[in-house]
């Protein structure tokens, strides 16, 4: 028997919702029972990992605050991918806009920082990382219009130009690079929250930092813009039919241009809130935020509400599962990303499974031609 | 039956959907000749050959091979019944030899491919006399030589039955008489071929017998010898159907748009516009008729400023367009609606709700950076309510609409604009008749407000009822612009096949040009002469 | 279809159970759990520790589970130094592992680390250090302890590394024996850097050096990696050396037994690093130096247990950085192999001994050179001689001081005579 994939129409929301709840519970079935042959109890782990370690923890406004470090740069670079999603643009690049976000922030910082007041200093962080990492997609999106490349192909490899830009940054010992910190003979980089560090608000104990209340602001202008305005407008066409974007009169070619540049901006920023609260740069300062905001995007199906919820729900089992495997010392955290793995891994097979449905094909039915 | 045929059909229906293709066709041919299938575009011989060959089954009737009622399931099943098909977009991997291309469709291809295959297949093709580098990759051949690769491919197979769609519609006339030359040995050799055409002169030239199909339905079959161009366009275009569309006349003002010599190159880069002239009027309809593929595309898409000419003037109300961006061209009152075959590809974001579909072109227009939603949800309301559109609310994506809904949103909105020119192509493409009616309407309507509009169309019955000229392309090539209610469809057949050329029947003025026009000739002729 | 994907999953989990190594410790219950978080807790707070409250962490590059490498050796050192002072692994030793070298993810393992109630952390990294300053400041009651790095305060932090550079010397006595032998002077080094890493250079020099003292005459060639992992270059840059330098014995400054088994195979001897790599490549291997780390390990948590106070624990390890070496038996070499010369042993225990009492250093105007004994003693000659780097200037003049060990962690960019880049 052969079978077909065809395509689902209209599957209900609770549906889907029961579609995506199963696929969660089944990877942590198998993850418990990965969890039961190492020795641990499941239920022990799983409470653990959901609570994300704060109960009973008296350190746990930290360990929310710890949390929302994840969750904020993934959330923004979720939103800003989906920008460019929208018009079919696969920006795969968020990696290395967000490296370059990030060094051209934290050259703002150490160039300026001493020079303008701490306030300007980090607005300008912002703008400069948006404009850097603006800049980098720009590229892949100049290149297609012009040239027709492949722009998934494109980013790909600007990601690695950027990650060995700045393991250069990082490895090269020279009176030019002042990324790094001058009084450590081994070279590494330098800190400079003393000149620029995003300020929190203080709730109690808990400090929320700014970064978190600009990224849900704008998530909400992201959403408006897509939503109400003509610019965003054009994104739906453009990313529906070109064809008929040509016809009504749009400038293709400009609107992608545009809308990749802000796409990769927004990357750039959440780069920028990111190097303004670590004081530091790092290799590993993305997080591979690029990498899993493309999964966020793609389960939220781009809607900008949903990003917010995904990326919530994504960044608990990215540092419950670290905390996790603190608690219990037979699980390493390779069983924290095999579950991240497994989890997304069956959420992906169900959101295939709202889309499509896989029917047996029958013999003489041969009928699907065009009229 | 007391002939035997080498394939015959009998009483094939085929429908999709609503749709029917194929209505009770009978159709047989001898060994060792050439049948050609003749008819116009939706009359359903590409359907009813794909039938032979394997892609589609027919909903009733049978098929017989050498006498023999058969079931032809697949490809392959039509294959082993010796039957072979050299489609009009050939299927052929560029990447791949020509060798490769025909020896990996076999089943005993094997795992490995061995070099004797370069000389297996060269000697096939030599065999049956055609002269073809085996080596040679399929994206560095001309058409031709891909053409002759297809057909080397279904000999390869023991195809004794061999259709052909449409061969010469991408040869040259060299070309062409050397594929003439081939089938005519083929058909020496015992081979059964049939051709699918809708270009009488080669027909005459080619076929034994010609088997004709209108509107899906089998007309007959006869003779070549005994017949002529006349009768063949008769047969194809079949006696004037009254349709009891209205025709208001309507008091006619300047010309609004005028092509003048326009000349347009497709994707390909061959000339699909040639040297065309005509001028459209305020309240007239102009019926642009033609075969598939003669231009019309490209012509409606200059006109909206969304394909870039060759050389040529576009005047609207005296100024040349050419050049303009589409905004500007739909700013200037000129409103294009194409619905292609795929019906929702050009005009309409599927996705996207009837209102954001309706704000497609005005969307600008709003004052700030916001999108005026409100204007958009009372048009669509207006449009939906005025051309009696189905749908659950303003708000669905259009892909979920009927076609004739799809098609009522886009010409709803294009009227929505208050445009002077309506250039409309296929506009009641895949419609039911109540839903046409519903279109032809809204087209009289703007008409009598005194908009011109272009009507590229298909049924000729419609067009002659409809339009008040009817200007025919042939592959590029103004054959004429005849008036609708003077005109017989034989006439305008005979010019759609490239038989009959009316445009110096009046010596004075070529067709197409008109007296009163609004287009100034030193800043026109400035650039040609 | 859903099948076959659970199917693949199920069995690339079993597969990632198998490489988990068997790690079949009892479960912890949920109640035990929370029971000694909340004396750990408490612990934090209280100015003495019992032994039984006491909660180590730690937190690794790599993970746990690793079986070799930089990661694996510190987590045995630790679990092996707990197991000495009586310490329980499987509850009082809490683990953030593969943490990448940024600074909030450094930052936020030490927050975990604390709110599960550790006493002291430690951080194995370079790239750790400015995360595990901040947070020293931060939590005053937690000692802070960073590896490799220099960053220290008055109290509760401190760094700790080792003299890897005199096990290197003692290797080089057998590596210089060795081609002393064979009548081949030259001898190849394979590095993962050259002189911008002051813990590369100073190892290579001090090889060197080891090297000279009983064979003058040879070269040591170094050829630089550019990278701490890269197994295949490791194994190509080996090869080479023995191929186009011709050299008869390869040591290494980096993780993988690669250049000893590329030794092996050419049929030359070598010198490995980090663990004894004889098992790797029995027929070459001659020694290697190694790191005892639980050696420092289990100084650094008695101190922390027993000091009465984190702010106090600086102060009990006798000052911000801990730079121990052969005397402490932080760093040794792994025992000799039948393939060294037989006076190998002998030299090494000799110089050994004097390195212990501290009357001389490798890096300094002194150098030596030893008279075995009939009797299979061996004398060592100690003979005034400059340290000169290999471009002829002169660090330390002839009879002169020992380099000082700020010198041998931060600043030595210069290779010694006998060194060259390959």
């Amino acid at each position: 028997m052969r079978f077909h994939v065809v395509k689902r129409e209209n599957c209900p929301l609770w549906k889907k919702l029961g579609m995506y709840a199963l696929a969660v519970a089944a990877a942590l079935v198998l993850g418990g029972c990965l969890l039961l042959a190492m020795g641990v109890n499941p239920l022990a782990y799983y409470g653990r990992m959901f609570t994300m370690g704060m109960v009973g923890n008296k350190i746990a406004y930290k360990a929310f605050e710890n949390y929302l470090k994840v969750f904020a740069p993934l959330a923004l670079t979720s939103v800003a991918l989906s920008l460019a999603f929208r018009m079919r643009f696969w920006n795969i690049g968020g990696e290395g806009q967000f490296i370059l976000g990030a060094v051209a922030a934290a050259t703002v910082a150490f160039k300026l920082g001493p020079v303008v007041g701490e306030g300007l200093t980090l607005v300008l962080m912002c703008l400069a990382g948006m404009l850097a990492a603006g800049l980098y997609g720009l590229i892949a999106a100049a290149l297609k219009v012009k040239f027709g490349t492949n722009e998934t192909l494109m980013t790909l490899m600007l990601n690695y130009i950027a990650l060995y830009f700045i393991t250069f940054l990082e490895d090269t010992k020279a009176d030019w690079n002042f990324y790094l910190d001058p009084t450590s003979v081994r070279p590494i980089f330098g800190r400079f929250a003393n000149l620029a560090s995003f300020p929190k608000i203080p709730i109690g104990k808990f400090g929320l930092n700014i970064c978190v209340i600009l990224t849900l602001v704008v998530g909400v202008l992201v959403f408006i813009y897509l939503k109400y305005t003509k610019q965003g407008y054009e994104i739906a066409v453009v990313g529906d039919s070109t064809g008929t974007a040509h016809y009504a009169g749009m400038k293709v070619g400009k609107i992608v241009l545009r809308t990749v540049f802000l796409s990769a901006c927004l990357i750039g920023l959440a780069a920028a809130f990111k190097v303004g609260t670590a004081g530091i740069l790092s290799t590993n300062i993305t997080d591979d935020v690029g990498w899993t905001g493309i999964i966020v995007a793609w389960l939220s199906q781009l809607n900008t509400l949903a990003i917010f919820i995904v990326s919530a729900l994504i960044s608990m089992l990215h540092y419950g599962s670290d905390v996790a495997a603190a608690t219990f010392s037979q699980v390493d955290s390779s069983f924290a990303n095999m579950l991240q793995g497994a989890i997304l891994f069956l959420v992906l097979a169900a959101d295939f499974c709202t889309r499509f449905q896989v029917l047996p094909v029958k013999k003489e039915g041969k009928n699907n031609g065009n009229g | 039956m007391a002939e035997q045929y080498a394939v015959e059909m009998r009483g094939i229906t085929k429908t999709f959907g609503s749709v029917v293709a194929n209505k009770d066709v009978n159709l047989g041919v001898r060994q060792g000749e050439i049948l050609a299938l003749l008819g116009e575009n939706g009359s359903g011989k590409t359907t009813l050959m794909n039938m032979l060959s394997g892609i589609y089954k027919p909903d009733r009737g049978e098929i017989l091979v050498e006498g023999k009622a058969v079931s032809i399931d697949s490809p392959e099943d039509a294959k082993r019944l010796g039957i072979g098909m050299v489609h009009q977009h050939f299927k052929l991997v560029d990447v791949f030899s020509a060798a490769d291309n025909i020896w990996m469709g076999q089943e005993k291809a094997g795992f490995l491919l061995k070099k004797d295959r370069y000389n297996q297949i060269g000697e096939v093709a030599k065999k049956f006399g055609f002269d073809i580098d085996p080596r040679k990759k399929v994206r560095n051949m001309a058409v031709s030589e891909k053409q002759t690769l297809e057909i080397i491919k279904v000999l390869y197979y023991g195809a004794k039955v061999i259709i052909l769609d449409e061969p010469t519609a991408v040869l040259t006339v060299q070309e062409i008489a050397k594929l003439f030359e081939v089938l005519r040995r083929m058909k020496a050799e015992g081979h059964s071929i049939i051709i699918i055409t809708h270009k009488l002169n080669e027909v005459l030239e080619i076929s034994d017998r010609v088997a004709i199909l209108r509107k899906g339905e089998y007309i007959g079959t006869v003779d070549t010898a005994g017949t002529n161009e006349q009768q063949l366009t008769e047969y194809m275009v079949g006696h004037k159907v009254d349709l009891n569309i209205e025709r208001p006349m309507v008091e006619k003002t300047r010309p609004l748009l005028e092509i003048r010599d326009l000349t347009i190159r497709n994707d390909e880069g061959a000339v699909a516009i040639d040297h065309v002239n005509f001028y459209i009027r305020g309240g007239e309809i102009l019926g642009v008729a033609g075969i598939a593929g003669c231009g019309q595309k490209e012509l409606c898409e200059a006109i909206a400023g969304l394909r870039p000419i060759e050389s040529g003037q576009m005047i609207h109300k005296g100024d040349n367009i050419v050049g303009l961006s589409p905004k500007a061209i739909i700013e200037k009152g000129i409103a294009m609606s194409f619905i292609p075959e795929d019906r929702l590809g050009m005009g309409l974001a599927p996705s996207l709700s009837i209102v954001d579909n309706m704000i497609l072109k005005n969307y600008r227009d709003s004052k700030g950076p916001f999108v005026d939603r409100k204007a958009g949800r009372a048009d669509a309301d207006h449009v939906i309510k005025e051309l009696g559109i189905v749908t659950p609310s303003a708000e669905t994506p259009v892909r979920r609409l009927s076609g004739g809904n799809v098609q009522k949103v886009l010409l709803g909105r294009e009227i929505k604009a208050g445009p002077n020119v309506i250039v409309t192509a296929y506009p009641v493409r895949g419609l039911d008749i109540n839903s046409s009616y519903a279109i032809y309407n809204i087209l009289n309507q703007q008409k009598k407000d005194g908009v011109g509009i272009l009507f590229v169309g298909e049924d000729l019955d419609v067009m002659m009822a409809l339009c008040d000229k009817i200007l025919v392309l042939c592959y590029g090539r103004v054959m004429g612009v005849v008036h609708a209610h003077k005109t017989t469809k034989e006439e305008l057949g005979m010019m759609m096949t490239g038989a009959l050329d009316l445009t110096n029947k009046y010596e004075d003025k070529p067709a197409g040009i008109a007296r009163d026009t609004n287009f100034a000739p030193d800043t026109a002729a400035g650039k040609e002469e | 279809m859903k099948k076959i994907f659970a199917l693949i999953l199920a069995m690339s989990m079993v597969l990632s159970l198998a490489a988990c190594g068997g790690s079949e410790a009892p479960a912890e219950s949920e109640s035990q759990a929370a029971e000694s978080q909340s004396q750990a807790e408490s612990a934090a707070e209280s100015e003495s520790t019992a032994a039984s409250d006491f909660k180590v962490g730690a937190i690794y590059i790599n993970s746990k589970n690793d079986t070799a490498g930089y990661t694996f050796a510190h987590h045995n050192g630790i679990t092996k130094a707990m197991e000495e002072l009586g310490l329980d692994v499987n509850t009082q030793l809490v683990i953030q592992d593969e943490v990448l070298e940024d600074y909030d993810q450094v930052s936020t393992a030490v927050d975990t680390l604390v709110s599960e109630g550790c006493n002291i952390i430690f951080g194995i990294s370079f790239g750790y250090m400015d995360a595990m300053a901040d947070k020293a400041e931060e939590y005053p009651d937690v000692i802070f302890s960073h590896a490799t790095g220099y960053k220290s305060n008055e109290t509760n932090f401190n760094n700790y590394f080792g003299r890897i550079y005199q096990a290197r010397y003692l290797a080089g006595i057998a590596a210089g024996l060795k081609s002393l032998e064979l009548g081949n002077n030259n001898i190849g080094y394979v590095s993962a850097y050259g002189t911008q890493y002051a813990e590369t250079c100073s190892g290579i020099n001090g090889f060197t050096l080891g090297v000279q003292s009983v064979n003058p005459d040879a070269t040591v060639y170094v050829k630089e990696l550019g990278n701490w992992a890269d197994e295949v270059n490791e194994s190509a840059f080996a090869k080479e050396l023995i191929d186009t330098y011709n050299c008869c014995v390869i040591a290494q400054h980096c993780d993988s037994a690669q250049p000893q088994i590329a030794a092996a195979d050419a049929g030359v001897f070598g010198c490995g690093y980090n663990s004894d790599m004889t098992a790797d490549a029995p027929t070459a291997h001659l020694t290697a130096p190694i790191w005892n780390w639980n050696v420092y390990y289990r100084t650094a948590i008695e101190a922390a247990m027993t000091c009465g106070g984190a702010e106090n624990f600086v102060t009990a390890m006798g000052g911000p950085a801990y730079y121990g070496g052969l005397n402490e038996g932080f760093v040794d070499v792994s025992p000799l192999t039948e393939n060294c010369d037989p006076n190998t042993q002998a030299i090494i225990d000799a110089v050994k001994a004097l390195i212990a009492s501290g009357e001389w250093d490798v890096f300094s105007g002194t150098k030596l050179t030893y008279t075995v004994n009939e009797d299979g003693t061996v004398t060592v000659n100690k003979t005034a001689g400059a340290l000169v780097t290999n471009d002829g200037t002169e660090i330390v003049p002839a009879d002169g001081p020992s380099v000082e060990d700020g010198v041998i962690t931060g600043t030595m960019n210069y290779f010694v005579e006998g060194v060259k880049a390959a």
